[in-house]
C-alpha cells in the first residue's frame, strides 16, 4: 500500500494557467520523480485561490506551506529543500495579505514564519471560534476539568505561580502571586475581571484571542475564579471590538448550555458566572481601577491607589484583574504543567509573548514567540526586513506609552528584566518599527495628541500637561518654538511622570523623553534651524497636518 | 494606634488616618487644594504629593492611609518643583478679572485658598494666568450663585459638596481630559438641575469660580461677626461679613463658619442669601403714631393717617394708652403678643412687662398653636417642654426615623440635609408620612401617603401593629411609664382595615412601616409644622409620644421625639414666659410656689389665673372685651391664623401698639408703630429647636432711627412703672442684654447656668443648664419625665373640625 506523506497542490485556475501553472505542475512531477519521492508524495491540482498576484500557488501538505508565485525554475528548490530535506523555503512563500481567507489560515498556521511557538494563539485561525465542539476537539476545557476534579484551589494557584507567568497587559506582575493574594484576602464575594479593553495603539493581540479563540478566555476565567474563590466574573471588552463581543457572548451561551459555565460546572459544587460588558471608547478604561469604576456604572476614572483591586476592587471587594493574553496562558499551563511552560522563554520571563509588528517592515501582524528574542530578530526574521530596504531608525516598544529604542539597542533581549535594565519597556508587546523616513518630532506629536485625547482629566499634571506637551510639540513641528520650550517640556514631563494619578500620566511623556535623549539634534533642528530633516513636518513646506487645537467652548 | 514618622517626627495616630490628617496632628502643613475636611478625599490636584520611603513614586497624602513604621517626608526640592509646576499648569487655563483691592490695584482675588498657594510658591498670579477669559463669566442665570469657569481648577469640591453635604447631586463632570468641565445636571442651568441654592458649592470652592452673585465684586470684609441665623428653628451659625465704609457698617455677604456647632460650613439659601432685608430701604426708620392720638380726638374708623414723631412722643403715647386700658378696663383687657423671632431677652421683658407692670397673664406668641400641641403632647404626657434629643445625635445615630407632618427640606433645610446624609451615608431608613410628595420622600425607604389630618389614626394603627407583633419594649414600659393597659385597649379599634379606610394607607404598607420602625432602633420620630400647627396637633403629638414610649426610644442618641420648632426662637419665646400659662421655664402661673417666687422677685402681686391665648385674645378683641394689644414682631395677618376674623378683631381693638421692622398688614391696623431692629443690630440669644441657647451678636448699627426692641420695651416699661417696688428684680434698669439674661437665669431653673459670658466661651448650651458648671443637657431621658414616668394617653381620632385640644 502506498503511504503518502506529503501532498503538493498546484493551482490551475484560468489565471494560474496563464502564468505557467501547467509547466509548474509537470516540473513537479519530474523533479519528484528525480528525487525518487514519487511513492511518498502526490501532486494534485486545485482551482479558485485568492488574488491573482501570487499565483500560481503551490500548497504543500501537511506542512500547509503556501508558495507563490511559483515559477518553473523554483520547483527544483522546493523539491530539494522542502520535500526532500524537510526545510521550508522562506523566500518563496506567498505574501500573507495576498491570499483568500481559506488559504490564508493555512498560511498563518504554519510554514510562514519559522520558530513561532503558538501557545496562546494555538487555535486562533484554526478552529471555528463559534463552535464549542471545535474548541473541545482541540483540548478545550481539559484544564478546567482537571482543576475542578483533581486540584484544590491552592494547587491551581501553586501551579500558576510555579510557571512564572507574568501579566501580559504591560505591568508584568506575577499572576500566581496576584491570585494567591486575593485568595487569602478576607472579603466576600470576590471577583475575576478580564481586561479586554485593549486600547494601546498598535496592539491587537487580545483581539485575535477574543475573536479567534473566545472559549479559552471563558475557561481561563473560570479557572481563576475557582482558584481565588470567586463565583462571578466580568469581561470588559472595548466597544470598538463588536465581533469579539459577539463571539464572547456566543461562547458564554454555549458553555453555559453545556454545563461548562454557570451552575455546578462539570457536575461539581463549583459555580461561576461571567458577565460581558462593552466599553465605550476610553483608553483610560484599560487602567484597572478605571475599568472597575466603569463596571460599577460610574465615570471611568482611576481611583486613588492604594488600596489596590486585590484588596478593594469591584464593589469594594477583593478582585483579580488579568489581561486577555495572561489568562489565555492559564489553560495550557494547567494542561501541560508548569515545568513545560518554564521550558519556554527565559528563567525570569517564562513562556511566550505575542508581539504586534507594525511600521516600516515587510510583514506586519501578530507573532507569538518565546520570551527573550531580540528586536533585530523580530525585524529581520518575522518582519522580513525593513520595507524597501530603509534603514532602521528606532522602534517604539509597548505602544504609545512605551519607550523608544534606538537602532543601537536592537540587540537587547525582549523580556521583562533585560528590557527594564536597559530602561526599555516591554509593555503590551506592540513594536512600532520606524525607518529613516520617520521624523521624531512628528512621531512625538502624534503620540502626545493621543494622550491629550485620552487623558481622563482627574489630575492636574496629566490633564493640563498632556495638552501643553502636545501644543508645544505642534509648535516645534511648525518651526514656531524656542529652545526654552524644551526646558518647559522637561519640567512638565517630570511632574507628570512623578505625581500623576495613574499610568497614563506617568507614561504619556516617556516617548518624548526618550526622543529628547536619543534624537535631540533632530528636534533642535526644527527649533533653531527651522528645518525638518526628514521633510515631514509643516515647516518643510508640506501642507500642514490637521492641527487639533483646543477651541474654547461656549456656554461655559 | 499606628506609629509613623513624618519629617523626622514620630507620632501615633488611630488606624484609617490619612497621612495628611496625621501631619495636621503633628502641626505639619502640606499644601492642598482638592482636599476638604467635610468631603471624601479626591487625589486630583496632586499638590499634597509626599515622599514615602519604599515607594517608587510620591503618593498623595490626602488619600494615603498610614501604615505602621511608615516614613514620610513632606518637603524636598523635587516636591517643591512638582508643586510649583502643578500651580503653573493650573494657571495656564485660569483667568481672574478680579476687582479693585483696598490698595487701589485691580487684580485677581488674593484671599482664596488657590491664591494663597500660588503666592506661597512665589508665582505672580496676574502674569502667570491667561490673558483673556475663555469661558463666559457669570455663566449661569440663577439668582444666587455666580459661576465663572475661567477660575475652575477641576478640584471637584463643588461636585462632592453637592453630593455629600447637600445630597442633591447638582454638579457633575462632563467630557474628559482638558475638555473636562463641571456642569450642572446634564449640562443644563443649575435651577434646571434642581439646585436648591444652598451655596455649599460656593462655600467649598477654593478659587472663587463659584461665588455669591449678590456680593461677588465687593471684595473682602473689614470685619466679620459670627452670629445665629434668624430664619428657622435649626439655629445655624453664620458669619456676617461687614464693611465699615458706611456709618454703622454695612453687610457685604453671609459666609458659613466651619466652627458652627450644628451646621459647620453649611447653610441654606435663606441663611446664606436672605440677608438683604437687613438694610432694605423699606425698613421702618422712625416711630409713628396715628394723627388722632396727637390731636386728642376720637379714633376714626380706619384709624386715620400716620404721623412720624420722635421717640419720646411715641413712647409716651404708647405707655399712656396701655396704662389707660389697664386702669379703665382692668388688666384682663390688655393682650401682649411676643415674638418667636426676637431675642430671649426681649421675650423675657415682654413677659415681665405683661405680668409685673400690666398685671395680666394675657401673653402669648404667634407660634402658639404649634406650641400648644407641644404642651399638650410633650408636657402633659411626659413633662418635657422641648424635643428630647439633639439634631446631631438623631442624624448620626438613628437607625430609622418616622418623619411625619414635616416638609423638613423646606422648613428646616439644614436638618433635612443631615437626614439626607444619614440615608445616603449610613443607610438610615426613613419612613416619610405626608399627604404630598415632598423632597424628603425621595430619600424614603417607605412612604406613608395618608389623607390630610389623619395622622393620629395612622400612628394609632402603627402602635397597634407593634403591640400585635410583640415588638414593644416591655422593660421600658414596666419601668418608665403609666397608663399602658388603658392605652393598649384604646388602639384595638385601629385595625389595619380601619386605618386603611380612614387614612388611605393600605395594610401591607402599614405593616412594612411598623416593621421598619420597630426593627431599626434607636428610632427617632420627627415632626414639624404640618402636624403640630393644627387643631388636633395635641392629639397627634400624643399619639407619637405613645409610639416612642411603646418602643422605648428614650435616653439614647438617635431616638426620642423631635419636635421641629418653626422659627429661630419659637422655643426660646415659650421658654422665656411668652405663654399665658407659664412664667419663664414652664413654671405654672397657677403654682403657688412659682407665683410667690416671681412676686418676690418683681415686688408685685401677680395674677393667679392663666391668661388668654392668642386665639382667645382675637376672639375677645372681636367682642370688644380686649381693649389694647401690644404686638412684638409678629404679623397676625400673614401667618397661620390669617383669617377675616383676625382682621376684624384687630380693627375692633381700641389701641394697638406694634413693634416691627417692616410695614405689615398688622402694622396697618396699629395705632402706634415703633421701629425695632433685625438680628444683625442687637446682641442677645436665641434658643433653637433642640433647646440650644446660642449668642446673637450685633454687627451693624440700628438702621435709621430704629432701636433695639429690648430698649424700646424698657423705655415703655419705665413710663408705665410709676413707682419702684422692692423686689430684687423689680427695676427696669439694664445696661445691656446680658443683664437681662442674668435676671432671667436667676429666676428660671432650666436656664440657671446660662450667661452671655459663659455662652461666649462654650458657644451654646442646651437646657436644662442646672448651674454654671453644668454642661447642659443634649438628651432628655426618661429620668426627666414627670415622676420619672411617661404617660400613655389614649388618643381618639376625630376629623379636623371636632378638635380636641383646648387652644
Amino acid at each position: 500500500m502506498k503511504v503518502i506523506r506529503s501532498m503538493v497542490l498546484v493551482s490551475v485556475d484560468q489565471a494560474s494557467l496563464e502564468r505557467g501553472a501547467e509547466e509548474v505542475f509537470h516540473t513537479f512531477l519530474d523533479e519528484i520523480d528525480e528525487f525518487g519521492l514519487s511513492d511518498q508524495i502526490a501532486v494534485a491540482t486545485i482551482r479558485d485561490v485568492g488574488f491573482r498576484d501570487d499565483i500560481p500557488l503551490v500548497i504543500v501538505y501537511p506542512d500547509a506551506a503556501v508558495y507563490g508565485p511559483v515559477k518553473p525554475e523554483d520547483v527544483h528548490t522546493i523539491v530539494e529543500e522542502h520535500l526532500h530535506k524537510g526545510n521550508i523555503v522562506p523566500h518563496l512563500l506567498a505574501m500573507m495579505h495576498e491570499l483568500a481567507p481559506e488559504i490564508a489560515w493555512m498560511r498563518s498556521r504554519k510554514g510562514a514564519l519559522p520558530v513561532q511557538k503558538r501557545i496562546v494563539l494555538e487555535r486562533a485561525g484554526i478552529v471555528d471560534p463559534e463552535s464549542l465542539e471545535d474548541y473541545v476537539l482541540y483540548d478545550g476545557f481539559q484544564a478546567l476539568g482537571k482543576a475542578l476534579t483533581q486540584l484544590t484551589p491552592a494547587e491551581v494557584i501553586a501551579e500558576v505561580e510555579k510557571s512564572g507567568l507574568q501579566g501580559r497587559g504591560g505591568a508584568g506582575f506575577p499572576t500566581g502571586r496576584k491570585w494567591s493574594f486575593v485568595a487569602s484576602t478576607p472579603g466576600n464575594p470576590k471577583y475575576v475581571i478580564c481586561n479586554a479593553d485593549e486600547s494601546e495603539p498598535g496592539t491587537f493581540k487580545d483581539r485575535l484571542i477574543l475573536e479567534g479563540d473566545p472559549f479559552s478566555i471563558v475557561e481561563a476565567m473560570t479557572i481563576a475564579g475557582y482558584a481565588i474563590g470567586a463565583h462571578e466574573g466580568y469581561i470588559y471588552i472595548r466597544g470598538e471590538y463588536p465581533l469579539a463581543y459577539r463571539r464572547i457572548e456566543n461562547a458564554l451561551r454555549q458553555a453555559e448550555a453545556h454545563g461548562l459555565l454557570g451552575d455546578h460546572i462539570f457536575g461539581t459544587d463549583y459555580s461561576f458566572y461571567i458577565h460581558p460588558h462593552a466599553g465605550a471608547g476610553a483608553y483610560i478604561c484599560g487602567e484597572e481601577t478605571a475599568l472597575i469604576e466603569s463596571l460599577e456604572g460610574k465615570r471611568g476614572i482611576p481611583r486613588a491607589r492604594p488600596p489596590y483591586p486585590t484588596t478593594y476592587g469591584l464593589f469594594g471587594k477583593p478582585t483579580v484583574v488579568n489581561n486577555v493574553e495572561t489568562l489565555a496562558n492559564v489553560p495550557p499551563i494547567l494542561r501541560n504543567g508548569a515545568a513545560w511552560y518554564r521550558d519556554v522563554g527565559l528563567p525570569k520571563s517564562t513562556g511566550t509573548k505575542v508581539y504586534t509588528i507594525l511600521g516600516c517592515v515587510n510583514f506586519t501582524g501578530l507573532i507569538e514567540v518565546p520570551m527573550g528574542i531580540t528586536l533585530r530578530e523580530v525585524i529581520d526574521i518575522y518582519g522580513k526586513g525593513m520595507k524597501d530596504g530603509k534603514k532602521l531608525k528606532l522602534v517604539q516598544t509597548g505602544g504609545s506609552s512605551g519607550t523608544i529604542v534606538p537602532a543601537s539597542l536592537q540587540d537587547t533581549p525582549m523580556d521583562f528584566d533585560s528590557f527594564r535594565n536597559a530602561g526599555v519597556s516591554l509593555g503590551s508587546g506592540a513594536l512600532l518599527v520606524c525607518g529613516e523616513d520617520t521624523c521624531v518630532v512628528d512621531l512625538a506629536k502624534v503620540i502626545l495628541r493621543f494622550f491629550r485625547n485620552e487623558c481622563c482629566g482627574k489630575c492636574t499634571p496629566c490633564r493640563i500637561g498632556t495638552l501643553r506637551l502636545y501644543e508645544i510639540m505642534s509648535q516645534i513641528s511648525e518651526g514656531k518654538a524656542s529652545l526654552s520650550d524644551l526646558e518647559v517640556m522637561q519640567k512638565i514631563s517630570e511632574a507628570m511622570s512623578e505625581v500623576s494619578n495613574c499610568g497614563l500620566g506617568q507614561t504619556a511623556s516617556t516617548a518624548l523623553r526618550d526622543i529628547l535623549k536619543y534624537f535631540r539634534e533632530e528636534v533642535e533642528a526644527h527649533i533653531t534651524d527651522h528645518v525638518c530633516p526628514v521633510g515631514v513636518c509643516p515647516i518643510a513646506g508640506h501642507s500642514p497636518e490637521l492641527i487639533l487645537v483646543q477651541q474654547p467652548l461656549h456656554a461655559g | 494606634m499606628i506609629s509613623l514618622t513624618i519629617n523626622g517626627q514620630t507620632l501615633e495616630v488611630p488606624e484609617n488616618t490619612t497621612v495628611l490628617k496625621a501631619a495636621e496632628q503633628a502641626g505639619i502643613v502640606i499644601p492642598t487644594l482638592c482636599n476638604h475636611k467635610d468631603l471624601t478625599p479626591y487625589g486630583g490636584c496632586r499638590l499634597c504629593s509626599v515622599d514615602i520611603q519604599g515607594l517608587r513614586l510620591p503618593a498623595t497624602a490626602c488619600t494615603m492611609l498610614v501604615a505602621p513604621g511608615m516614613v514620610v517626608r513632606t518637603e524636598s526640592p523635587a516636591l517643591t518643583r512638582y508643586r510649583r509646576t502643578i500651580l503653573e499648569l493650573l494657571l495656564v487655563g485660569f483667568y481672574d478679572a478680579g476687582y479693585t483691592h483696598s490698595n487701589g490695584t485691580t487684580g485677581p482675588a488674593l484671599d482664596t485658598q488657590f491664591a494663597y498657594w500660588v503666592n506661597y510658591y512665589g508665582i505672580d498670579m496676574k502674569s502667570a494666568m491667561t490673558k483673556e477669559p475663555f469661558r463666559r463669566i457669570d455663566s449661569d442665570p440663577n439668582p444666587f450663585i455666580w459661576v465663572d469657569k475661567n477660575k475652575c481648577i477641576m478640584c471637584t469640591r463643588c461636585v462632592r459638596a453637592c453630593a455629600e453635604v447637600q445630597g442633591r447631586f447638582v454638579w457633575t463632570q462632563a467630557y474628559r481630559g482638558y475638555d473636562l468641565r463641571i456642569v450642572a445636571g446634564a449640562a443644563t442651568t443649575m435651577l434646571q438641575a434642581r439646585c436648591e441654592s444652598c451655596g455649599a458649592c460656593v462655600a467649598h470652592c477654593p478659587t472663587g469660580a463659584l461665588d455669591n452673585k449678590m456680593s461677588v465684586r465687593l471684595g473682602p470684609p473689614s470685619r466679620v461677626v459670627t452670629t445665629t441665623c434668624s430664619y428657622c428653628g435649626v439655629g445655624c451659625q453664620l458669619d456676617l461679613n461687614l464693611k465699615d465704609d458706611a456709618p454703622g457698617g454695612r453687610v457685604l455677604r453671609v459666609t458659613s463658619n466651619a466652627k458652627a456647632p450644628i451646621n459647620g460650613d453649611h447653610l441654606c439659601v435663606k441663611g446664606r442669601y436672605g440677608y438683604d432685608f437687613i438694610q432694605s430701604p423699606k425698613r421702618l426708620k422712625q416711630p409713628r403714631v396715628r394723627k388722632y392720638l396727637l390731636d386728642g380726638t376720637v379714633r376714626p374708623h380706619n384709624r386715620g393717617p400716620w404721623v412720624e414723631v420722635d421717640w419720646d412722643t411715641a413712647l409716651d403715647i404708647a405707655a399712656r394708652g396701655l396704662r389707660a386700658a389697664r386702669d379703665q378696663y382692668g388688666p384682663g383687657s390688655i393682650g401682649l403678643l411676643t415674638s418667636s423671632k426676637c431675642l430671649n431677652e426681649e421675650n423675657y421683658l415682654m413677659n415681665k412687662l405683661a405680668r409685673q407692670l400690666l398685671g395680666t397673664n394675657n401673653i402669648d406668641c404667634c407660634d402658639h398653636v404649634h406650641h400648644a400641641s407641644v404642651v399638650e403632647g410633650l408636657d402633659t404626657a411626659l413633662g418635657l417642654n422641648g424635643q428630647s434629643n439633639s439634631l446631631d445625635d438623631v442624624a448620626s445615630e438613628a437607625k430609622s426615623m418616622l418623619i411625619i407632618g414635616s416638609n423638613t427640606s423646606e422648613q428646616h433645610p439644614v436638618f433635612g440635609v443631615k437626614i439626607r446624609q444619614a440615608v445616603l451615608r449610613r443607610g438610615c431608613k426613613i419612613v416619610v408620612a405626608h399627604p404630598d410628595f415632598i423632597n424628603m420622600s425621595e430619600y424614603a425607604a417607605l412612604r406613608l401617603v395618608h389623607r390630610p389630618d389623619t395622622e393620629a389614626a395612622l400612628v394609632n394603627g402603627l402602635t397597634r401593629l407593634i403591640l400585635k407583633n410583640g415588638w414593644e419594649d416591655r422593660a421600658f414600659i414596666e419601668k418608665h411609664t403609666v397608663g399602658f393597659e388603658d392605652f393598649k385597649r384604646s388602639v384595638d379599634e385601629f385595625t389595619p382595615e380601619r386605618v386603611a379606610a380612614l387614612t388611605g394607607v393600605d395594610e401591607k404598607t402599614l405593616q412594612q412601616a411598623a416593621e421598619i420602625l420597630a426593627a431599626n432602633r434607636p428610632m427617632a420620630v420627627v415632626w414639624g409644622v404640618d402636624l403640630a400647627t393644627h387643631p388636633a396637633g395635641g392629639c397627634n403629638v400624643m399619639s407619637l409620644v405613645n409610639l416612642q414610649l411603646l418602643l422605648g426610644n428614650f435616653g439614647a442618641p438617635g431616638g426620642g421625639l423631635i419636635s421641629l420648632r418653626t422659627q429661630n426662637n419659637s422655643q426660646g419665646a415659650c421658654d422665656m414666659g411668652g405663654h399665658p400659662n407659664f412664667y419663664p421655664g414652664y413654671q405654672s402661673v397657677e403654682s403657688g410656689a412659682a407665683r410667690k417666687k416671681f412676686e418676690a422677685a418683681w415686688g408685685k402681686g401677680l395674677p393667679a389665673k392663666p391668661g388668654l391665648t392668642a386665639t382667645q385674645m382675637m376672639a375677645a378683641a372681636a367682642e370688644g372685651k380686649l381693649r389694647a394689644l401690644f404686638i412684638l414682631g409678629e404679623d397676625l395677618l400673614a401667618g397661620d391664623s390669617a383669617s377675616p376674623q383676625v382682621r376684624r378683631s384687630l380693627q375692633n381693638c381700641d389701641f394697638v401698639v406694634a413693634m416691627e421692622v417692616f410695614d405689615s398688614e398688622t402694622s396697618r391696623n396699629a395705632d402706634v408703630l415703633l421701629p425695632g431692629v433685625t438680628f444683625a443690630e442687637k446682641t442677645g440669644t436665641f434658643t433653637n429647636t433642640e433647646r440650644r441657647i446660642q449668642m446673637v451678636h450685633q454687627a451693624i448699627s440700628p438702621q435709621g432711627g430704629s432701636r433695639p426692641d429690648w430698649q424700646i420695651i424698657v423705655e415703655l416699661a419705665r413710663r408705665i412703672q410709676r413707682n419702684g417696688s422692692n423686689g430684687e428684680y423689680s427695676a427696669w434698669v439694664y445696661g445691656d442684654t446680658s443683664q437681662i439674661m442674668a435676671e432671667a437665669a436667676a429666676l428660671t431653673p432650666i436656664y440657671a447656668g446660662v450667661s452671655h459670658e459663659r455662652l461666649e466661651r462654650v458657644n451654646g448650651l442646651q437646657w436644662p443648664v442646672k448651674n454654671f458648671s453644668h454642661p447642659g443637657t443634649p438628651i432628655l431621658s426618661a429620668e426627666y419625665f414627670t415622676g420619672g414616668r411617661g404617660r400613655f394617653t389614649p388618643v381618639e381620632y376625630h376629623r379636623a373640625e371636632a378638635a380636641s385640644s383646648n387652644s
